[in-house]
């Protein structure tokens, strides 16, 4: 059955159709609340939360407008985008913090060391820039795609795509820097380049 | 091309040539061949995708029975969606007929109280007959002429 036949059943009521629609769609949504909020409990809330609008406001839904999966997403990122709203960003780093240290126990090799680096990067990046790399490299949109569940221009969502990157790459640049010359970081304080500090200040929440 | 042009369409792109804009494809792989910073730049980003992709996501083994197993509460119908239904019930063939039929009267029975109310500047002469009975005689589809005046 196509999302289309799929979603005209949904309309008249049939659960059968919704479930093979959570089916094919629940991995991709929760993995990309997971990555907006940073922690299980929210992002198994929220995800519920989309599915429960897919089966109240199924009518709503246009098919020549926009695929089923974009539509899904643009609940998605509204949710999550209100819930940091609403609950404020610090629990969400939090939450990605927890996820860095459990993950620090588990490998402590150069690079398992920079790919927890990346991840406390990615949750201290803002809303709008985490949500446009993780559209365009982790769901796979394309720009135009991941522009609209945004609903930004193309040219903003491209804009907030490479500030992230080369944030990112930044961080991983100065953590080279620092593996490299850790005698005279000590000696400098915590490590930490006045760069990164002054960013981190500059970050809401 | 210059490597600020570069930089910009390998940042919002990403590595993957398939990604990147088909009209300028070509042009990116000439210049990145003959610029040893272009070169430099790219396997920067290949190596932040690689690091990326190894982020991965928790399973959450209990997400789907609780997303499959919740109540549904009732579906909102559209008010297009509300008169439909209104107008061509499912349970009553009946309703089915006079419905719709009760629907396209509406236009007429509109059109009559309008015209005869409204002259809309065509001058009616008054030979003092009630003008709505003549109305209703035109309506009746009775030859005009055989009435008695």
């Amino acid at each position: 059955m196509t999302d289309e036949e799929l979603m005209m059943a949904v309309c008249r009521g049939d659960q059968r159709a919704y479930q093979t629609i959570v089916k094919q769609h629940l991995t991709s949504i929760s993995h990309y609340a997971f990555r907006i909020l940073g922690n299980q409990k929210d992002t198994e809330d929220i995800t519920q939360e989309v599915f429960l609008k897919l089966w109240t406001n199924a009518p709503q839904w246009k098919p020549e407008k926009a695929k089923l999966t974009t539509w899904l997403h643009r609940i998605t990122h509204n949710l999550c985008i209100d819930y940091l709203r609403k609950h404020g960003r610090m629990q969400t780093r939090e939450s990605f913090e927890e996820e860095t240290a459990s993950f620090e126990l588990n490998g402590a090799d150069a690079s398992n060391y920079k790919i927890k680096i990346l991840n406390q990067a990615l949750g201290q990046l803002p809303e709008n820039q985490r949500s446009a790399i993780t559209l365009c490299h982790y769901q796979g949109f394309s720009n135009k795609e991941a522009a609209a569940i945004m609903n930004i221009s193309v040219k903003a969502l491209e804009s907030a795509v490479a500030r992230a990157k080369r944030s990112l790459r930044n961080r991983l640049l100065e953590e080279d820097v620092k593996t490299e010359q850790p005698v005279e970081n000590d000696k400098l304080g915590n490590g930490k380049s006045d760069s990164v500090e002054s960013k981190q200040r500059r970050e809401p929440g | 091309m210059t490597i600020e042009e570069f930089t910009k369409i390998v940042e919002s792109y990403g590595s993957e040539a398939a990604r990147w804009p088909a009209e300028q494809r070509e042009q990116c792989r000439t210049f990145m061949a003959s610029n040893a910073a272009a070169s430099t730049l790219l396997n920067q980003q290949r190596e932040l995708e690689s690091l990326l992709d190894q982020i991965t996501v928790p399973e959450f083994p209990t997400l789907e029975s609780r997303v499959l197993n919740q109540q549904l509460p009732k579906q909102e119908a559209s008010v297009l969606d509300r008169a439909l239904a209104w107008l061509l019930p499912k349970n009553s063939f009946s309703q089915q007929l006079w419905r719709p039929a009760m629907l396209a009267c509406l236009p007429l029975v509109f059109g009559i109280v309008i015209g005869n109310f409204f002259s809309f500047g065509i001058a009616l002469e008054n030979d003092g007959f009630a003008y709505w009975d003549d109305e209703l005689t035109m309506l009746s589809l009775n030859e005009y002429t055989e009435n008695s005046f």
